[in-house]
């Protein structure tokens, strides 16, 4: 597997498309030999959180909506970038949160922490002019689930 | 993506298929649906993930939502045939702490009577 980069510019059926092209890479074996099932699943599930997070919170107006997903291996993990055009967020209090912070068993707010706890070199840059945000991040076998979600549940 | 529930032998009881997904697309509708079943009486639910690719964290939230709804009226949340991206998550988040699972709906079904 190169480098792969796809666009998508409808949000009603962004997350169906994702879907069906990480269900097409898996099905016709199209991943590389370095990433395993559970790399695959965190890969998806980081890249529809952050996709959920456009959807419904990202302000497209007066734009045609781009929103653009790399995936390339790097060695033995997988480098991620999600681009977009919205307005952007002001992300960086939220990635700090932590989970102690969380209310037990809550029902809104865990998206940005499993985001966060999925990758690896979370990087989230907004562009000054809203023309090109940019969510990065690298997924590992080695990821440190020990560190995971105890407190909220 | 609506979600199929089906009475059991037991009127407390409910099966929820959940389908392909639980996530933020269908979360809202999945409360709503299990709300009125426990207004009209059920109490255990017994959510079956064997179609199911896609668990995020709204869906997660509605799950909570449903345990917190529950638990006081000595209802139960569990997790049948749970399909291994579901697993991910699940493992990911140790909600296995919160929720027992079971191989199978009928497994689960058992240990509820």
């Amino acid at each position: 597997m190169d480098s792969v980069t796809r666009h998508f510019q409808d949000l009603d059926t962004l997350i169906e498309q994702v879907h069906a092209l990480f269900d097409t890479w898996e099905s016709e074996d199209y991943l590389p030999a370095s990433m395993n099932v559970a790399m695959l699943y965190q890969l998806k599930i980081a890249v529809h959180e952050w996709l959920a997070n456009l959807v419904q919170h990202a302000n497209f107006e007066n734009e045609t909506t781009d929103v653009r997903l790399t995936v390339e291996p790097v060695e033995e993990r997988i480098y991620c970038v999600i681009e977009d055009n919205s307005d952007g967020f002001v992300l960086d209090m939220h990635l700090e949160i932590e989970p102690e912070y969380l209310d037990s068993l809550p029902e809104r707010g865990m998206g940005l922490l499993i985001l966060k706890i999925c990758t690896e070199d979370l990087l989230y840059q907004r562009s000054e002019f809203g023309e090109n945000n940019r969510l990065e991040f690298y997924v590992s076998a080695d990821q440190d689930q020990d560190a995971w979600l105890d407190t909220p549940f | 993506m609506s979600f199929v529930l089906e009475p059991t032998a037991d009127p407390e009881s409910v099966i929820v298929r959940i389908g392909k997904a639980l996530d933020f697309r269908n979360a809202a509708e999945f409360k709503t649906v299990c709300q009125e079943r426990v207004r009209t009486g059920a109490r255990n639910f017994i959510l079956d993930f064997s179609e199911t690719g896609i668990l995020d964290s709204t869906g997660l939230g509605s799950i909570f939502s449903l345990y917190r709804q529950v638990s006081p009226l000595n209802g139960q949340v569990v997790f049948a045939s749970v399909s291994r991206p579901v697993q991910v998550v699940v493992q990911l988040t140790r909600t296995y702490k919160v929720f027992r699972q079971f191989p199978s709906v009928e497994a689960a079904l058992e240990a509820l009577s």
